[in-house]
């Protein structure tokens, strides 16, 4: 269950406080974990923001090729957007604590997004 | 020191945010920003009533006793350490003393990423009549300065991580102010990209936070990334090694948050 996977990645990262998994090609949010509470206006924007970033229509946010992997920081707070390796259409968003680690993180989050884009 | 620079180093430090960490110390170097030993010294040169100063820099703690504007010596040090000199007053009477006390502060603190102050009751420490040496002296006699004006933080950001960065373009109210290693490719973005890219990444998330740092990894051709770091007025467009990307977020969240 995709749910089961985004449980236990939040739940292994205190830092970590929602995780959306979605679709750039119909830039939707499919799953979020179960104890996220964001609002669907809050979804959307974070989905619009991940397929920004990500150049989901092929035209890169900044430079000169998409990216598999963005990030957001501010002080308060850390967004990062990760492209599934085999289907890049397969997105995972996460909103976490500026404080996380964020090698492991992304380590583990890009690890989660492929088992869940592999088993769909 | 000229009065003028006196003033712009009391209104600097004056303006500079005090940043107290999770376990409630507070914050005086980050990334050798200003060097530790400068950051010790300013402690002990704010220092009147007597008092211990522990000072925690990764697992060392140093701990010394200053009063008066003046170091008396090294109380202890954990992990513990058999250096001589520590548990004696310092005198200007002993230079060999006050270089150990020197050598000893540079080994432990010098490569630290990050030192925070603790000020705690004294310790019954010497004698009374041992007084130590003031902050100001040591200075002389140690060869460092404590007239340092603290950087901006965009410049501490870019100081701290210039071995991590594979070039960077450093625009301060829309001009230039600096630039390293290969920056066409970042030129290129900051003329043609970087407004399209702040409008349309503002009205997404509903305005621009004030300290920002985006990261795009594998964003240039030849595979390596490309950040873009905001703050207030300040703009600063980084190529970096995508390996770099954790390294970076934590000296971001080390100076910004």
């Amino acid at each position: 269950m995709v749910v089961d996977e985004l449980d236990a990645l939040r739940d292994k990262f205190e830092g970590c406080a929602a995780l959306a998994f979605a679709d750039l090609s119909t830039k939707m949010i499919l799953v979020t974990d179960s104890g996220s509470n964001l609002r669907r206006e809050a979804l959307d924007a974070l989905c619009a923001e991940a397929a920004f970033l990500l150049g989901a229509n092929g035209t890169p946010a900044l430079a000169e090729q998409p990216s598999d992997r963005a990030s957001v920081t501010s002080p308060s707070q850390m967004r990062v957007f990760l492209r599934a390796e085999l289907e890049p259409n397969d997105v995972l968003c996460c909103i976490c604590n500026a404080k996380l680690d964020a090698d492991a993180f992304v380590a583990d989050a890009g690890a989660c997004l492929d088992r869940i884009s592999g088993s769909e | 020191m000229s009065e003028e620079d006196a003033l712009a180093q009391k209104l600097a430090a004056l303006i500079a945010s005090v940043e107290i960490d999770d376990s409630g110390a507070r914050v005086i170097s980050v990334d050798g920003d200003p060097a530790p030993i400068t950051a010790i010294l300013r402690e002990v040169d704010d220092t009147v009533l007597e008092r211990c100063l522990a000072f925690d820099c990764g697992d060392t703690t140093i701990t010394v006793v200053a009063a008066g504007r003046r170091l008396r010596g090294i109380v202890n040090v954990t992990p513990q350490n058999d250096t001589e000199i520590i548990g004696q007053v310092i005198s200007r009477e002993e230079p060999d003393g006050v270089q150990a006390a020197f050598d000893l502060l540079q080994s432990l603190s010098a490569d630290a990423d990050k030192m925070t102050v603790r000020s705690l009751p004294p310790e019954p420490f010497g004698k009374g009549g041992e007084r130590g040496i003031s902050a100001k002296g040591l200075t002389e006699l140690w060869g460092v300065t404590m007239d340092i004006i603290p950087k901006p933080p965009m410049d501490k950001f870019l100081s701290a991580n210039a071995a991590t960065f594979l070039s960077v373009l450093h625009v301060r109210e829309g001009k230039v102010v600096s630039t390293s290693g290969d920056v066409k490719p970042l030129q290129q973005i900051w003329k043609s990209q970087v407004d399209d890219f702040r409008k349309a990444h503002a009205k997404m998330v509903r305005g621009e936070e004030r300290a920002q740092f985006v990261c795009l990894e594998s964003a240039f051709d030849d595979g390596t990334s490309a950040a873009l770091a905001l703050y207030e007025n300040e703009i600063a467009l980084v190529a970096y090694q995508g390996e770099n990307f954790g390294k970076m977020q934590s000296s971001w969240q080390r100076i910004f948050n």
